[in-house]
């Protein structure tokens, strides 16, 4: 099957304008810094990390939200960080984007048909009267009453808000959804709604999904395909099964094995992987393989200074680790210790 | 002996000018020495006001105890005079909140945030007191406690604020330590060190954890009993196990059906509960959650379930938990769900 969307040497750097000094010295945020892969139609890519490591930033590049610094990004063949106006109109209704808090992405002045209609509204389709059956009809398929809109997002909660936020992204019937941290905001037990919601309307709608999230088991659960990226890098890249059953990169192991799993049983005979320290901050990333700062496997001066290259490790599953291996760690470098020696940066 | 802390009965009610809010409206557990009590339920299910209420922080009016008793070592804190509660809160009973941002006050360093109960409660000069709070921070896993004491929150990352937050509760050596989702605004990895930390200390100081939490993975890696809330009520308590592994309230069952499984291959639409929860000005009659209960009957409606013992320590909110083929509904479906995890390894 063809990609619909292909990403390619991805770069998003931000200068920082934080006083005039540093603006100077031309300081940037390296956010995304060098990503590719690509979506076939009909699929979902999950791109997962934690905060920070420049998930969101690319789905922005992507939707052109934000412009990217460098590299190539095409969709259905078209090159979109050269389309301009009518042509650019029409890349951004096919690719529409779900926004994470339901709360800040809906216009508390309008009713939920205005919010809906807007979309078709901007793009000229269809009649008043037109519009407003359309908004019905969603409402009905997103899971809401229809004569809800003449009423005000204040009056809702936060699940039927991203029902809402939902059936906008749906009103021009576009072929990719980028997916934001949809559930994030939500309580576990409406999470499972939406989540079925967003699995429904694909199978419906033929939606290919790039879904961003930092919550492990909802990726697991929703993806085909999964980006594990650290510090503005894919460091991991595969078809789910393989990511989660085998992860190569020593950084989605720890992050697997960090995640207490609902099964108090499971949860006291696991050992997990404690990284040290934080994040580095991505304005001066660390040299070679950003990661060797918190890998327990690093080796000197190997990762501080060779960055490596995502190479595959298996049909269709690559890492970025000069020690790519299934389950890199061994089970005597995990445990407590790292928690106390050397958390500096 | 009287155990550590036992709450009775509790209710908390707000009153507001729409009604009367009954934000905690029956909350029965008792906790002992070195133990964990998990907390578990969505937002505004009053887990945070039963915290709260122990300490004593709900400022009376608007908030009300309506009935029930907290005792500490068998001794009433709600008899208690403001004198005395402040002898207890921060020395004996200690909290960890959820947002280090804003629960650190940015003006003031790390270290004398940490010496203040010192000097309060152990009438510590300042000079011991800084001592004690740089050996705290040490103890936290803070690298260079002494030049790091010195610091400003803002100078901290999230995770370190964290650390200094349960150093400051840790200062007194506190019997209970309340944690209020002291993990939620944090990163996996950052959160498994946390975890990790609460655990090491309590092996060390034999305090007790009351841990509230959304997060069912971080209760079943922390909690011996579990306690389980919907809109104020406690709905079930038991041992860790029990909840878990023979859930004896519809809304338990709800809870853990809408997760994502981590463990199985197969993945089926989730099975979320239907519905939103109640506001708490409006409560439905009888039972709380039975209009989104798919198994409530008529008899829901007209009886508010009391919190029964069911089998020797474990309890439940729901009127059909002693009946044997009630039960045996659910089981028989996790009996269905759990031949498919042999086959997922």
């Amino acid at each position: 099957m063809a990609a619909l969307l292909e990403v390619e040497g991805l770069v998003k750097h931000f200068p920082v304008n934080e006083g005039v000094f540093l603006s100077r010295l031309g300081k940037t945020v390296k956010a995304v810094d060098g990503v590719s892969f690509t979506v076939d139609e009909g699929e979902t890519l999950g791109l997962v990390g934690e905060s920070g490591c420049g998930k969101s930033t690319t789905g922005r590049c992507i939707n052109r939200l934000l412009e990217a610094t460098a590299g190539r990004i095409r969709f259905a063949g078209a090159d979109v960080r050269r389309l301009r106006r009518q042509d650019l109109k029409a890349y951004r209704r096919d690719v529409q984007f779900i926004f994470q808090d339901p709360y800040a992405s809906l216009n508390p002045r309008m009713t939920f048909g205005e919010i809906m209609a807007e979309p078709l509204v901007i793009h000229g389709v269809g009649t008043r009267r037109e519009r407003q059956d359309r908004c019905k009809e969603m409402l009905e398929t997103v899971g809401l009453n229809p004569e809800h809109i003449h009423r005000y997002p204040h009056e809702f909660s936060g699940g039927q808000r991203q029902r809402v936020g939902i059936a906008r992204a749906l009103m021009l019937r576009p072929k990719m959804i980028i997916c934001d941290e949809p559930v994030s905001a939500l309580d576990v037990s409406i999470q499972a709604q939406i989540i079925n919601l967003l699995e429904e309307l694909q199978q419906e709608f033929g939606l290919t999904y790039l879904f961003i999230a930092h919550d492990l088991a909802v990726i697991r659960h929703i993806c085909d395909r999964v980006a594990v990226m650290y510090l503005g890098k894919i460091v991991e890249l595969g078809g789910w099964r393989e990511v989660y059953n085998s992860p190569n990169h020593p950084y989605t192991q720890s992050l697997l094995s960090a995640v207490p799993v609902p099964d108090p049983e499971k949860q006291r005979r696991r050992a997990r992987i404690i990284l040290k320290g934080d994040v580095p901050n991505p304005i001066d990333p660390p040299s070679g393989c950003r990661f060797h700062t918190r890998c327990p496997l690093a080796q000197f001066p190997l990762c501080s200074e060779q960055e490596p290259a995502l190479r595959q490790v298996a049909p269709g599953h690559q890492a970025a680790c000069h020690f790519a291996k299934p389950f890199p760690i061994p089970e005597h470098k995990m445990g407590r210790e790292a928690l106390f020696d050397g958390d500096s940066e | 002996m009287a155990p550590l802390l036992e709450v009775d009965d509790l209710h908390m009610h707000f009153f507001t000018r729409d009604g009367v809010v009954k934000a905690c409206d029956g909350v029965t557990f008792t906790l002992e020495a070195g133990r964990t009590l998990g907390v578990v339920g969505e937002s505004g299910s009053g887990k945070s006001v039963t915290a709260m209420t122990i300490m004593r922080l709900i400022p009376e009016p608007p908030g009300k105890v309506v009935s029930g008793d907290i005792r500490f070592k068998g001794e009433s804190i709600l008899a208690m005079s403001e004198r005395e509660q402040r002898r207890l809160r921060g020395n004996r009973i200690a909290m960890i909140f959820q947002d280090p941002m804003t629960s650190l006050n940015p003006v003031y360093r790390i270290g004398e945030q940490i010496a203040e109960p010192l000097r309060l409660h152990k009438k510590m000069t300042r000079k011991e007191a800084w001592a004690a709070a740089v050996e705290l921070l040490r103890r936290v896993g803070i690298p260079q406690a002494e030049e790091r004491a010195r610091n400003y929150p803002h100078e901290f990352s999230g995770g370190m604020r964290q650390r200094a937050m349960i150093a400051m509760a840790l200062a007194c050596g506190p019997d209970i330590l309340i944690a209020d989702e002291p993990t939620t605004a944090l990163d996996v990895t950052i959160q498994a060190q946390i975890l990790e930390l609460m655990q090491e200390i309590q092996q060390r100081t034999e305090s007790a954890i009351i841990m509230i939490t959304h997060d069912l993975g971080v209760v079943a890696d922390m909690a011996d009993h579990i306690m389980v809330m919907y809109a104020g009520k406690a709905v079930e308590y038991g041992s860790a196990d029990e909840v878990f592994y023979h859930p004896l309230h519809p809304y338990t069952w709800g809870l853990l059906d809408s997760l994502p499984r981590h463990d199985v291959d197969d993945k089926g639409a989730l099975c979320p509960i239907q519905g939103q929860p109640p506001s708490l000005i409006h409560l439905p009659p009888g039972c709380a959650f039975g209009p989104r209960c798919a198994y409530a009957g008529p008899a829901c409606r007209r009886t508010v379930p009391p919190l029964v013992d069911i089998e020797q320590g474990h309890l439940s909110a729901c009127l059909f938990a002693g009946d044997a083929a009630f039960i045996a509904r659910y089981e028989n479906r996790v009996t269905r769900a759990g031949a498919g995890a042999e086959v997922g390894g």
